[in-house]
């Protein structure tokens, strides 16, 4: 097992990969009462076209599988997963991103039995025709709330309006008419292929013992038996430069506008430390231009013209990566034009001082250290970091070493007029209310 | 959990010394009994004590100065707990030991002071302009509740069976109350959060107490109060003559909002029971509801639910097919009547006992969730410990649970969902 001391930090790493392919990392937080396990495997909604396991040609699966499956495992012959974790007292969840699905449940008792529950679940699957059937009605209802939610319309019509090709753009959860489709063969199809150990992360973070929890994992895997790991075949197709669509309006039952500036991002085809170093100058320039101490947001603060919804943000995966800036708004059209400006006057005039620059960084250590005293935040970012093989304890160091020149160029990829697109959602014409 | 003491009359100061996190979290929350007008006023004033003040007269200066001090979060933010409202400050930040020769914890007790007691004031007034558009944001914020859907049925809910009443007025008031507020309602309440209303502050992080202590007393001093506040529970009796309302919007999924009354309140000795009872009922991914209204008959994809004991109240709420919805009512009243007959396994029962415990002692795990539950349960016993709570749990039986259910009664079932018989797609 490797030990790996973050001094900065005062925390501790234990790292081992197990025969099989799995990687596995423990990391104690003293002073915690619960342990927080996730179980994370490569595969998310964008793996839509892949070479099954064991087979020649590639294949396309109906949109919204990866979340479907993740729905899928908690079932099994004997019944419902989430019973035999409440007896145990350990909460159980999952989610699906575009990139990863996870399992996972803490616990402040039992925890090796926890583990165990958790590690068979996701390891021996169970699907028939009659389970999935009846799973359709409970997605059909989560897809419906998705649907009555204009902050995620919001945000997936803006990343619809930028991705012509790439599967990024397609609603993780499916639609009712593309899950109608999904069957229990698909599901083994998709499970064989992608939940391979070999594919996999498991995170154990919180009151734990390091080496019993390892040994126990080590255990516990040698006595299954999987196949030799293969290497995954996913295809994804050509992206474009600029966006798909410049500019869309959808009519919602809302009291007031929203609007998302959506910029596709032009260098995602990186991984570790080039992609760190991108993605936190990127996040670092976002903050100085768009963040609640610049000039920008003052002003459009002052005009009334944001309330406290505002964000802007930047996030990017393997292969996409877009920034968003928007808010609810009575200006709509002001507002998207005095983003557009400000992204033209930095461009043309780098007004930015090494102090911003400073001040800023500071500010994301800053939210780094408190983000640390979340073993939730932990393992779901640290599991992000290790598929795009990138290590989250160097986020310090990184910032810490971040130069201007780095900020002005990742800023200056934001600039291209073909890769703003602009999304807003409008109240109905109110007639009798 | 904490070490207490009291600052001044009526002013006390919570301290949890632990390694456990490694940044400071220090909340002051000012309760007082909540109505319309005041929560309106305190919402305003929150915004505006947060936008600048008079060491940072320009919201970029004091947003710049929080950044240099590491990126430290200081927000005011106005919430209610039964028939309280409490306007709070809360600050965490970086401790000291994981920065490399720096020292801002005393700046940041500095810069509390500021916030707190030096406000942008111009003769005696806070500017007109700051007033007008901070209460245009809180206005704002009011009518967003309308844009999430599950938010705006519950309040419609609350405001249909407790009209007026501690449960239906929301923490930041109405947007009539707040057009009406002036400049000087203003400059008084900042009076009375100085010398009137009741005041706890709590600090959780690695500190030494007598070092935390005398540095509250040195940066602060805060008058002897001199009423002391009623607990903060409203359970009033109302019959209602209406048990059902159905409101229609453009949208696809029906939201089920189902109202229960019980005499039993948070100050009940009956209290820890009834957190059991809702618990079986549909607290959890084993309870009764989620079993059936989900897992059985699928649905929904959520159906819990919920005790909200300084009310009295208990809330099923489900996302349904909008032509499902005399068949969910249906399915939950048996639910409701299953626990109610004493139909209740060992199984659900020791789950539910193994969930409830897991969650408060999980709780422990963040800062903020440890002031959270002192600030409440102090009310009960000041020397409240989360095994001695645990402990109330471990010995109730499935009788007791059964008298609580019997105890439960349905009020209201409100629906609010898109045109009737439109087609779902």
């Amino acid at each position: 097992m490797n030990k790996e001391y973050f001094q900065q930090l005062d925390e501790t790493l234990y790292k081992e990969t197990l025969p099989n392919g799995l990687d596995v990392y423990i990391l104690p937080k003293k002073g915690f009462s619960k342990t927080f396990v996730t179980f994370t495997t490569k595969y998310g909604s964008i793996d839509r076209e892949f070479i099954p396991l064991g087979k020649e040609e590639p294949v396309i699966v109906p949109d919204g599988i990866a979340h479907f499956l993740e729905h899928k495992m908690f079932e099994k012959e004997e019944g419902d997963v989430f019973q035999k974790f409440s007896e145990k007292g350990a909460s159980a969840n999952a989610f699906t991103s575009f990139t990863r699905t996870a399992y996972l449940f803490s616990s402040t008792g039992h925890v090796l039995d926890n583990t165990k529950t958790l590690l068979d679940f996701v390891q021996q699957p169970y699907f028939t025709e009659q389970t999935v059937e009846k799973e359709k009605g409970i997605i059909g209802q989560e897809i419906t709330m998705y649907d009555d939610q204009p902050d995620w319309r919001l945000y997936f019509g803006t990343i619809e309006n930028m991705y012509k090709e790439h599967p990024v753009k397609i609603d993780i959860a499916g639609t009712i008419e593309t899950i109608s489709k999904i069957t229990a063969d698909h599901l083994y199809e998709c499970y064989n292929t992608f939940y391979h150990p070999s594919n996999m992360v498991l995170f154990v973070v919180g009151a734990v013992n390091p080496d019993e929890m390892m040994d126990f994992i080590k255990a516990d895997q040698a006595a299954k038996t999987f196949d030799e790991p293969q290497e995954i075949k996913r295809f994804y197709p050509e992206e474009q430069k600029g966006v798909a669509i410049k500019e869309r309006t959808l009519q919602m039952d809302v009291q007031k506008p929203k609007l998302l500036f959506g910029i596709k991002a032009s260098n995602t085809d990186i991984s570790g430390d080039e992609m760190l170093n991108y993605e936190l100058a990127m996040q670092v320039a976002i903050e100085m231009i768009f963040g609640r101490s610049s000039a920008f947001y003052q002003e459009i603060y002052e005009n009334g013209w944001i309330d406290e919804s505002y964000s802007a943000d930047f996030s990017m995966e393997q292969g996409y990566g877009f920034t968003m800036i928007g808010s609810d708004t009575v200006n709509p059209t002001e507002l998207s034009e005095k983003i557009k400006e400000t992204i033209n006057s930095f461009s043309s005039n780098w007004s930015v001082e090494d102090e911003d620059l400073q001040r800023i960084v500071r500010k994301k250590i800053g939210f780094f250290l408190r983000a640390l005293n979340s073993i939730e935040y932990i393992a779901n970012q640290f599991t992000r970091y290790s598929f795009n093989d990138m290590n989250l304890f160097d986020v310090v160091p990184a910032l810490e070493k971040l130069t201007m020149e780095q900020v002005k160029e990742a800023f200056q990829s934001l600039t291209d007029d073909d890769a703003h697109t602009v999304f807003t959602i409008l109240p109905f014409e109110k007639n009798n209310d | 959990m904490f070490q207490e003491f009291e600052l001044a009359s009526g002013v006390k100061l919570f301290v949890r010394p632990t390694e456990q996190f490694k940044t400071i979290n220090i909340s002051f929350k000012w309760k007082q009994p909540l109505t319309v007008e005041k929560a309106s006023i305190r919402a305003v004033l929150a915004n505006i004590l947060q936008f600048s003040n008079e060491v940072y007269p320009t919201n970029v200066a004091f947003r710049k100065r929080l950044d240099d001090l590491y990126g430290t979060v200081l927000y005011f933010d106005t919430t209610k707990k039964g028939s309280h409202h409490i306007f709070s400050l809360n600050a965490e930040t970086v401790n000291d030991a994981y920065l490399s020769n720096e020292k801002i914890v005393d700046d940041v007790f500095s810069l509390l002071h500021t916030v707190i007691f030096q406000p942008n004031l111009a003769n005696g007034k806070f500017d007109e302009s700051i007033v007008k558009r901070e209460k245009e944001q809180v206005i704002e914020r009011i009518q967003s509740m309308y844009d999430d859907k599950t938010r705006y049925a519950q309040q419609r809910l609350l405001e249909n069976i407790r009209p007026n009443k501690a449960a239906s007025i929301t923490s930041n008031g109405s947007v009539g109350a707040v057009k009406a507020i002036t400049n000087d309602q203003l400059i008084d309440m900042h009076q009375v959060l100085l010398t009137k209303d009741d005041l706890s502050i709590y600090i959780v992080g690695d500190v030494n107490v007598q070092e935390i202590k005398e540095k509250m007393q040195s940066h602060f001093s805060f008058a002897d109060r001199t009423k002391t506040i009623e607990k903060a529970v409203d359970v009033p009796n109302e019959a209602n003559d209406n048990k059902f309302l159905h409101e229609i919007q453009d949208m696809k999924q029906g939201k089920l909002h189902i109202a229960y009354q019980t005499p039993i309140t948070f100050f009940s000795e009956e209290f820890p029971i009834m957190q059991l009872t809702n618990g079986v009922l549909g607290g959890f991914s084993h309870s009764k509801i989620f079993m059936n209204v989900r897992e059985k008959e699928s649905m929904a994809y959520y159906a819990s639910s919920s005790y909200s004991s300084l009310y009295g109240l208990i809330f099923v709420l489900a996302g349904i097919d909008s032509n499902l919805q005399e068949k969910a009512v249906a399915l939950i009243d048996e639910q409701l009547k299953a626990l109610q007959a004493g139909d209740i396994s060992d199984l659900e029962l020791n789950q539910t006992k193994s969930m409830l415990i897991n969650q408060l002692k999980e709780a422990l795990d963040s800062a903020r969730a440890q002031i959270e539950i002192y600030d409440q349960y102090k009310e009960l016993n000041a020397s409240f410990t989360v095994e001695d709570w645990i402990e109330k749990w471990k010995h109730v039986t499935k009788e007791q649970v059964q008298q609580m259910a019997l105890t439960i009664e349905k009020e209201f079932v409100y629906f609010l969902s898109g045109k009737e018989g439109a087609v779902n797609e």
